[in-house]
C-alpha cells in the first residue's frame, strides 16, 4: 500500500547503467579469455603460462643452463583433499626433486568420484587440447578414450623393464586396444570388512568365525539384538556402494567364477538373484536409517564414533581411520577379508594415463617412467593407503596396514577386477549397472528387476 | 533519421559517384552509425545463445560420441527417436514438468500470502522481509548440503518435527516417491522469499485509496483482496513465474550438490541431470544434444504463454 504523496525514491539510473556496463565488460573479458575451452574449476590462466614457457625463461630459474625440458608437463588428477591430496603431493615432491628443471603443472580437479576430473579430461580431449597425462582407472574404463591414447610400450614399459617388475595382471589391465597407455600407481583392495573391535566384543562376535555369508548374517543379527549399535554401515547417497557390496556378496556366495562370468556377460541369473536377496536383507535390516543421505565418509565417521559395528569398503577407508589419532589399527579397528572371500584380492588400480597427440612427449615419458619407480610408488601409496603394484618392493618400506595388504596383493589366489571402479566393465556398462542398483536396490526393492537390469547392462 | 535522409535525397540518382563517396554514404547511414549500440549486444546474444542453440541442434543430428569429431555428412533425427524411446528420458521429462509446475505454483501462492501478511504494517517489517529473502542469496551448493542435514533420517530437523507430531520418521531423500517432493520443498523454501518481494513491490504500488474505497463500500478484507488487489498483481505474477520457471530448469545445481555426482537421488532425475550424465560421463554428445533440444522445447513451451501475453499487451 503506497501513500501517494510519499516521494518516490527511484534507483539512480546512471549508477545502474554503469553497473550493467561493468557486468557486461566483465562477461566479455571472461568469455574471450578461455580460448582453449579449459574451464577447469580449480585453476585458470594455463594459456598464459604455456606462452611464457615457450620463450624458455620463466620457470627454470637455475641460470638457464640449457635445460632439456622445454615444454610444460601438465598432469590432471582428482586427489583434491584428505589422504589423496597428501599422497599426490608426496609423489609430486619426489618428482620435482628428481627433475628440478622441468616446468610442471599439477592440477587437482576435485569433486567426488572423479566426476569433474573425467568431464574435464573428456572435454579437453574432444576439443583437441589434451594434457600431458591424467589419473584414471585403467582396464575397461579406458574405453572412454579409445583411439586417443599414447602408446608408452617402447618408451616407458620396455625401456624401464616395467613388464618384469609390475604385477602381470596390472600390465594386462594397462593394456588397452593393443597399446600400453598407462602406468599403474597403486592398488586398493576391495574385499574388506572393517570392524569396530569394541562393538564386535560387546556383541560377542568373533571376527575369525566370519567365513561365509550365513555366518556374517548371524553376526549382524547378534549385533542387532545384543547392542544398540547399527550392525553395518552402508552409504547409499549414490549407488556405487550398493554395486560393490553386491559384487562381494556374489563372490562370497557363488564364487569368484560366478562374478567373472557375470562381468563377461554370461551371468547365472539365479546366483545373481540369490546374492541380491542377501544385499536387500542386509540393507533393509542391518544398516543405519540415514543411509540415503550419508556418504561413505559419513559412515566411516560413525564407525569411529562407535555407532556402526562394521562396514564393507575398499581399503581407502583405512585412510580415513588413519587421520583420527584416537582410532587406531589393531586397537580400535581391524579388518578381515569380506566373509567368504579369503584368498581373494578384489582388484582395484589407480593409474596415470597418457593421451595421444601429447603436448609434451619427452616430459610425459619422463613422468610416466617416474610413476613406475619404487620411490614413487612407496611415496604415494604409504599416504594413500593403497599398495604398490611393483612386485619387488621391500615391505619394510611400507606402513604396517599397507604392508599386510601388499603381502595379500602378491600372494592371493584370485584377483577379480572391481566392477564399481572401472576395471571390469566399460563406463557405459558401469553406468547401467549403477542405474540397475539405483532403481531397484535402494528402496523400494525389486530383486528380480535388478537382476534383469544387471544382466542386460553387461550383455552388450 | 533526419540528417542522412537529406544527404541521400540531395544526391541525384544518375550522378556517378566514386567508391569513396559511396563508403562515406554508407558509414553515415543511421544503421551503421548506431551499430556500436545495437551491434555488440546483438553479436554477443547471437553467438552465445543462438549460435549455441544452432550448434547444439547440428550436433544432435549427427551420431557424434566419444572423442571423434562430429561427422556432419549424414544428418538425421535418429537421436531424437532414440531419446524419446528411452524410459529414463520419459521419467526425467515427467519429473521436470512436475518440478516446474508444482514449484512455480506453490512459490507464487506462498509468496503472495507472505506479501499480504507483510503488507499489514507489522513491526520490524524490513527485518522480516530480509529474513524471508535471505535463502535466495545463498548458493545451491550450500542450501543442498543444509537440506541434506535437515532431511537426515536420524537426526534431521524434518524428522524431529514429524516424530513430534506423530507421523513418524520419513526417508525424505531415500524414498523415490517422496524424494522429488522433498527437493521441491527445499526449492520453495529458497525461492518463496523472492516471489514475496515481487508481490510486495506490487502491493506497495497500489494506492491506498482503493482499500479505503472498498472499505467504504462495505467490502470485506477477503473480497477486497480477491476482487480488487490480486487482479492488479497480474504483471508481478507473470514476471515472477517466468523467473521461477527458469530456476526450476536450473535445479541441476541443487541436485548435483545433493550427491556430489551427476546422478541425483533416485526419483529426482530431471532432463538437465540426465543430459549431463550422458554427455560428460559417457561422451554421448549427439544423444545428449537431442535431450538438450527437448529441454529447450519444454522451456519454450513454458515461456510461450508469457510471450503471447506480452504480445497481447503490445509489449512485443
Amino acid at each position: 500500500m503506497a501513500d501517494n504523496d510519499r516521494p518516490d525514491v527511484s534507483t539512480d539510473r546512471r549508477k545502474y547503467m554503469a553497473a550493467v556496463g561493468a557486468g557486461i565488460a566483465a562477461g566479455v573479458a571472461g568469455c574471450s579469455g578461455g580460448d582453449g575451452g579449459d574451464g577447469g574449476s580449480t585453476s585458470s590462466g594455463d594459456g598464459s603460462s604455456d606462452g611464457s614457457d615457450g620463450s624458455g625463461g620463466s620457470t627454470s630459474s637455475d641460470g638457464g643452463s640449457g635445460s632439456q625440458w622445454d615444454t610444460q608437463l601438465e598432469v590432471l588428477h582428482g586427489w583434491a583433499g584428505g589422504d589423496g591430496e597428501a599422497a599426490v603431493n608426496a609423489l609430486i615432491d619426489a618428482f620435482k626433486k628428481e627433475y628440478p628443471d622441468m616446468p610442471t603443472k599439477f592440477q587437482a580437479v576435485g569433486a567426488s568420484a572423479n566426476v569433474n576430473l573425467n568431464a574435464t579430461i573428456l572435454r579437453r580431449m574432444v576439443n583437441g587440447n589434451p594434457m600431458s597425462s591424467f589419473a584414471n582407472w585403467p582396464g575397461k574404463n579406458l574405453e572412454r578414450y579409445r583411439g586417443n591414447l599414447m602408446d608408452l610400450e617402447a618408451d616407458v614399459w620396455e625401456s624401464e623393464g616395467y613388464k618384469d617388475v609390475m604385477q602381470g595382471r596390472a600390465v594386462d589391465l594397462c593394456n588397452f586396444n593393443d597399446k600400453l597407455p598407462a602406468v599403474p600407481l597403486g592398488s586398493h583392495r576391495m574385499n574388506n570388512l572393517f570392524y569396530n573391535i569394541a562393538a564386535f566384543e560387546e556383541a560377542g562376535v568373533d571376527p575369525e568365525s566370519l567365513t561365509d555369508m550365513p555366518s556374517l548374517m548371524d553376526a549382524l543379527d547378534a549385533i542387532k539384538s545384543e547392542t544398540d549399535i547399527a550392525p553395518m554401515g552402508q552409504a547409499m547417497v549414490a549407488p556405487w556402494t550398493v554395486l560393490q557390496l553386491w559384487a562381494q556378496v556374489l563372490q562370497s556366495q557363488a564364487g569368484v567364477d560366478a562374478y567373472m562370468n557375470f562381468i563377461e556377460g554370461n551371468g547365472d541369473r539365479q546366483a545373481i538373484v540369490d546374492s541380491l536377496e542377501l544385499v536387500k536383507e542386509i540393507q533393509q535390516n542391518y544398516i543405519t536409517n540415514d543411509a540415503s543421505t550419508s556418504s561413505f565418509t559419513d559412515m566411516g565417521g560413525k564407525m569411529i564414533a562407535g555407532e556402526v559395528a562394521c562396514m564393507h569398503q575398499g581399503n581407502w577407508l583405512a585412510g580415513q581411520f588413519r587421520t583420527d589419532d584416537s582410532f587406531n589399527f589393531g586397537e580400535h579397528w581391524d579388518w578381515i577379508p569380506f566373509p567368504g572371500t579369503d584368498g581373494t584380492y578384489g582388484y582395484h588400480i589407480d593409474a596415470i594415463v597418457a593421451p595421444a597427440n601429447n603436448p609434451s612427449k619427452d616430459e610425459t615419458i619422463a613422468w610416466q617412467k617416474f610413476v613406475g619407480t619404487t620411490e614413487a610408488q612407496v611415496a604415494f601409496n604409504n599416504l594413500k593407503g593403497s599398495v604398490p603394484l611393483r612386485t619387488d618392493v621391500d615391505s619394510s618400506q611400507l606402513g604396517d596396514f599397507i604392508a599386510l595388504t601388499y603381502e595379500d596383493l602378491t600372494s592371493s589366489e584370485r584377483y577379480p577386477p572391481t566392477i564399481a571402479h572401472g576395471l571390469a566393465v566399460t563406463p557405459e556398462q558401469m553406468g547401467n549397472c549403477k542405474t540397475a542398483m539405483s532403481e531397484n536396490m535402494m528402496g523400494p526393492y525389486d530383486v528380480e528387476a535388478a537382476a534383469d537390469a544387471l544382466l542386460s547392462a553387461v550383455s552388450n | 533519421m533526419g540528417t542522412t535522409d537529406t544527404t541521400e535525397s540531395t544526391t541525384p540518382a544518375t550522378e556517378e559517384v566514386g567508391w569513396e563517396t559511396k563508403v562515406r554514404y554508407f558509414l553515415n547511414n543511421d544503421l551503421v552509425r548506431s551499430s556500436p549500440y545495437w551491434g555488440i549486444p546483438f553479436l554477443l546474444m547471437g553467438i552465445a545463445v543462438y549460435g549455441g542453440i544452432g550448434f547444439n541442434t547440428a550436433i544432435s543430428l549427427t551420431d557424434a560420441r566419444g572423442l571423434q569429431q562430429p561427422d556432419y555428412t549424414n544428418l538425421d533425427f535418429e537421436m531424437y527417436t532414440q531419446v524419446f524411446e528411452s524410459s529414463a528420458f520419459l521419467s526425467a521429462a515427467q519429473n521436470n514438468l512436475v518440478l516446474l509446475v508444482v514449484f512455480t505454483t506453490v512459490c507464487l501462492l506462498l509468496g503472495l500470502f507472505l506479501a499480504v501478511l507483510l503488507d499489514q504494517g507489522i513491526r520490524n517489517e524490513n527485518t522480516v522481509q530480509t529474513i524471508y529473502l535471505l535463502p535466495m542469496a545463498l548458493s545451491f551448493v550450500i542450501t543442498a548440503q543444509v537440506w541434506l542435514w535437515l532431511y537426515n533420517y536420524d537426526v534431521g530437523l524434518m524428522n524431529i518435527i514429524t516424530r513430534g507430531i506423530g507421523i513418524g520418521p520419513i526417508d525424505w531423500i531415500g524414498n523415490p516417491s517422496i524424494a522429488l517432493g522433498s527437493v521441491i520443498f527445499a526449492l520453495i523454501w529458497q525461492f518463496s522469499g523472492y516471489t514475496m518481494v515481487v508481490y510486495l513491490a506490487g502491493l506497495r504500488s497500489l494506492p491506498n485509496d482503493q482499500f479505503e474505497a472498498a472499505r467504504v463500500d462495505g467490502a470485506s478484507t477477503l473480497t477486497t483482496y480477491l476482487k480488487i488487489i490480486i487482479p492488479q498483481l497480474k504483471e508481478a505474477s507473470v514476471s515472477a513465474a517466468v523467473v521461477l520457471m527458469v530456476f526450476a530448469l536450473k535445479a541441476f545445481t541443487f541436485l548435483y550438490s545433493l550427491t556430489g555426482r551427476y546422478r541425483p537421488p533416485n526419483g529426482t532425475d530431471i532432463l538437465a541431470t540426465l543430459m549431463v550424465r550422458q554427455a560428460f560421463k559417457l561422451g554421448k554428445w549427439a544423444y545428449s544434444a537431442a535431450i538438450a533440444t527437448y529441454l529447450l522445447i519444454l522451456a519454450l513451451g513454458v515461456i510461450a504463454p508469457y510471450l503471447y501475453y506480452q504480445y497481447r499487451q503490445g509489449s512485443l
